[in-house]
């Protein structure tokens, strides 16, 4: 209901990144490394103000930036030109919602008049002179002077802000670890604390410091005192004694710990943690977030649980926008892809409303699993069914010593006519896909004109053979090998070859399986080689 | 085009409640944001703590803000960048010598964004804020006031003497827009220039009731008078209003007797004596006033506030008007050649700061003065 659109420019891996965000759910799949998780560091960073749970003032370092831009500070540095300091941007473009209307302005990166907020982590210019002493010698400098640098949050008005003045609050919760402050979870910390008024958290507090006082007055202690009393001049000449520190003002969120069944909330099981943050997080009633950034949530839950939570986000989407990072081909299924965004090669993201109509209905039937194949691999195979399947993965095997997914290569089975659907995607994302199909006994017609839109698209390509006789794979396979092997690997002693391909047609799973295990020296058509040279 | 049946323009004495009334108009409605605009600081820092006084704190729907703090933050900020987008633009500049630096800079073309609105690249200047505020309205087709129109559902100006200009194409704006505008002041009490512009340069100072009028006959708005005075007593009032005879007169709630009550002149020999006994605000035209040493607070600067008594040390001009009572003569000493205020202006400046000054008083206004007056109503202090 939030948040629009995310604009982002040289944080970390995102140098030049932009996505619209659904209103409620907002499920993001995509390769690890591909900076999902950089994106719901940088909206949280916006809407806190802090990174790593701590103020961003504190956290500003080169490794912020972008890589590449820093190469090219520095570059430009050394070759004697003066190059302009590199700039963290970060721009949150939100809905028209009332609580919104004084964010309204036009200063943005798109010049939009719209509601928004933009994060710049920028050269402070009151170091003007000191950066211009540090550049005078360009031979030593290796990194950025981030030393010299600030952030600062600023409305679409222009308007220098903090981020409590955007009636917006987000949690993060990164399941990946679980990070620990003062030996309770800081995370949990945030959410009681938050779901406190301001009567409770003094109540507890008041509570707390009695408890505190009535300690001292245990006998127990009280004998510890005298004792020590007793020993004055020996350590010192002035009085000591022991008590519990009341000094600290709400120390209650440093001592106290929560509990579930009587176990203290650390020592619970991961899974466990997990999930109950989670379900914190999401409930309206206990904190005010609005905007709940969820990393990969799959994180040391079991099936059931997880169906549980997943139940949960489903039903609490509703007041809340969600954003979600995942792997999990559960997750989605269960969430639905209306809410997907695919993140592919380039920083390139997408959701199933990018495609074309009839391609959203289909992947949308397809619940969702093959999908994500495509998008989580490094590089896919598309085969026409599980025979071919099995046997372009044998014949990868044979030449490089190992099956394609060791090398992060998926070889998908496809039904017929859904090639241009997974095409379609991949054109989109820039995924690097490639084709392994029949002829069926005109390759001008039945592949070449059939695939006209991606013949030439970088990222795919298309493998088949020429030879309109060899209609299938199994006439092709037939073709390359001598009877002999073939009636050895099949337990068969057909006449000619002829009989071998109508066998194989007959028996197709089970002919491509005795390829696949035969130990046989075997020779594969090399337009099924190609696809993986 | 506009919704203006609502707008209101108050024309209020001194002592009238004016701040009251902005008070309690803006209290009364808790769901609409509200903003309220006045001039100087110490301005804001009344309406703040007389909110803070009725209501406890200031409610989230009411913004209190400095009359350039709206331009730079409401007005020239949020559409900048159709004008001009090179820097953020940090703040006003104040020239510390507007005299110089007009001369410096009188052959800057207005096309020449950069230099004429600005110091630095960052910096606007004082002068050209509310110009470059009608510009980024102008350039951005109306974002400016459709901005604040989504914002803001009433606007009072305090003060509202105090601005000129350019500043005036902004009211204008604010009035013909479906903003609620109620803008209150005293053309009695206009003794600062936001800008010095040529334009509206006919309404300056006590003349700004004919703009009122004008706008009212354009209907825009309904001009109203305020003349009750619940601050000073009659006597007070009616020596006051002496400054502005073509101006309706005022009448006075305060009956109070204190057995020390009206205007009286005290001499020089009789000044410490009489602070001793009547512990009196001391009021001063600036720093270059003798006041003996004694602590004393400048005329401008005491708009809206109330003292029980004070004691004003007149400047050589005003002195005159004492013994003579004739107001053409009442001029501050010779101006600077490179003064770009003209002389009859500066004349209603000075008049100005005076009647702020002899209104601030509940019960007793003395003058240090020697000789005779011609106003029979200033009494000579006896110890």
């Amino acid at each position: 209901m939030n948040i629009q659109k995310v604009l982002i420019q040289n944080f970390k891996t995102l140098q030049n990144f932009e996505i619209s965000l659904n209103k409620e759910l907002n499920i993001i799949v995509g390769d690890n490394e591909a900076g999902k998780s950089t994106l719901l560091e940088a909206i949280n960073l916006v809407l806190t103000g802090q990174l790593n749970g701590r103020n961003i003032n504190y956290e500003i370092s080169p490794f912020l930036f972008s890589k590449s831009v820093v190469d090219e500070y520095l570059t430009k540095l050394k070759t004697g030109s003066n190059p302009a300091l590199p700039t963290i941007l970060i721009e949150i473009y939100l809905h028209n919602k009332p609580e919104f209307v004084k964010l309204k302005g036009s200063n943005n990166s798109k010049n939009e008049d719209t509601y928004g907020v933009s994060l710049k982590i920028e050269f402070n210019e009151d170091y003007k002179d000191e950066y211009s002493k540090y550049i005078s010698d360009p031979t030593n400098i290796t990194t950025l002077p981030t030393e010299y640098y600030g952030a600062k949050l600023y409305d679409f008005a222009n308007k220098l802000i903090t981020p409590r003045s955007v009636e917006l609050y987000s949690t993060l919760i990164d399941t990946t670890t679980i990070k620990l402050q003062n030996g309770a979870d800081y995370y949990l910390q945030k959410i009681i604390e938050e779901s406190l008024d301001i009567k409770e958290r003094t109540g507890l507090s008041l509570a707390f410091r009695n408890l505190k006082e009535s300690f001292k007055e245990q006998d127990s202690l009280k004998a510890i005192n005298s004792k020590l009393k007793s020993n004055k001049g020996e350590i010192t000449n002035k009085d000591l004694s022991v008590s519990i520190d009341i000094s600290q003002k709400s120390s209650w969120e440093n001592n106290l710990t929560s509990y579930i069944d009587d176990i203290p909330f650390q020592f619970s099981g991961k899974g466990e943690q997990n999930f109950i943050k989670m379900l914190l997080a999401l409930d309206k009633n206990i904190t005010k977030s609005d905007v709940i950034l969820i990393e990969e949530p799959e994180n040391h839950l079991s099936f059931s649980t997880m169906n549980a939570l997943i139940k949960k986000m489903a039903e609490k989407c509703k007041d809340k926008q969600i954003i979600i990072t995942t792997h999990s081909t559960f997750v989605l299924n269960k969430l639905g892809l209306d809410n997907l965004i695919l993140w592919g090669e380039d920083k390139k993201t997408m959701s199933l409303k990018d495609l074309k109509p009839d391609t959203q209905d289909y992947f949308k039937k397809l619940a969702g699993y093959d999908t994500l194949r495509l998008v989580l691999s490094k590089k896919s195979i598309l085969v026409e069914g599980p025979s071919d399947e099995l046997i372009v993965q044998k014949a990868y095997y044979i030449s490089k010593g190992k099956l394609p997914i060791e090398d992060g290569i998926d070889t998908i089975s496809v039904k017929g006519l859904s090639f241009k659907r997974f095409l379609e995607i991949a054109k989109l994302l820039k995924k690097e896909v490639c084709v392994v199909t029949d002829n069926d006994g005109d390759y001008k017609k039945k592949v070449e004109n059939k695939y006209i839109d991606y013949i030439g698209v970088a990222n795919i390509k298309i493998y088949y053979d020429k030879d309109d006789t060899l209609k299938t794979l199994e006439p092709q396979l037939v073709a390359c090998n001598d009877l002999a092997t073939l009636n050895k690997i099949f337990k068969t002693s057909l006449p000619d070859k002829q009989a071998i391909v109508d066998f194989m047609i007959d028996n197709k799973t089970e002919c491509a399986l005795s390829i696949f295990n035969t130990t046989e020296t075997f020779e594969f058509p090399s337009y099924v080689k190609q696809s993986f040279q | 085009m506009s919704s203006n049946h609502s707008n209101k323009i108050i024309v209020a004495s001194a002592g009238s409640r004016k701040t009251t009334y902005i008070v309690k108009e803006a209290l009364s409605n808790h769901t609409d944001n509200i903003l309220i605009l006045t001039y100087t600081i110490d301005n804001i820092n009344q309406i703040r703590n007389y909110i803070i006084r009725e209501n406890g704190f200031i409610p989230t729907n009411i913004t209190i803000l400095s009359w350039f703090s709206f331009l730079l933050q409401e007005c020239v900020r949020p559409y900048q960048n159709f004008v001009y987008s090179d820097k953020r633009i940090e703040t006003v500049y104040f020239p510390p010598d507007i005299g110089k630096f007009k001369a410096d800079r009188r052959f800057i073309k207005k096309a020449n964004v950069k230099n004429y609105f600005l110091v630095g690249g960052k910096f606007i200047i004082n002068e050209h804020i509310s110009e470059f505020s009608c510009l980024c309205n102008d350039k951005s087709n109306g974002k400016v006031i459709g901005r604040l129109e989504e914002i803001y559902s009433k606007i009072f100006i305090d003060e509202v003497q105090d601005i000129s200009g350019y500043d005036f194409d902004i009211v204008d704006l604010l009035l013909k827009s479906k903003i609620e505008c109620y803008l209150v002041g005293d053309c009695r009490q206009a003794t600062y220039f936001t800008t010095c512009s040529p334009k509206y340069k006919k309404y300056k100072g006590k003349n700004i009731i004919n703009l009122f009028n004008d706008w009212q006959k354009k209907g825009l708005c309904s001009v109203e008078e305020k003349n009750d005075c619940y601050r000073s007593n009659q006597t007070i009032c009616d020596f006051a209003d002496g400054f502005y005879p073509h101006l309706t007169k005022t009448v006075s709630f305060n009956t109070d007797n204190t057995g020390h009550d009206g205007l009286f002149i005290i001499n020089e020999n009789q000044v410490l004596n009489y602070i001793e006994k009547h512990k009196p605000t001391l009021l001063r035209w600036d720093k270059t006033a003798d006041t003996f040493g004694l602590e004393a607070k400048n005329f401008g600067t005491t708009k809206g506030q109330t003292f029980e008594r004070v004691l004003i040390f007149p400047t050589e001009g005003f002195k005159k008007y004492l013994s003579d009572g004739n107001l053409t003569k009442v001029t501050k000493k010779k101006n600077k050649k490179t003064q770009v205020v003209t002389e009859e202006i500066k004349d209603s400046f000075h008049l100005a700061k005076f009647y702020v000054a002899t209104t601030r008083a509940k019960h007793s206004v003395a003058f240090v003065f020697e000789g005779n007056s011609i106003f029979d109503k200033l009494i000579q202090y006896q110890e």
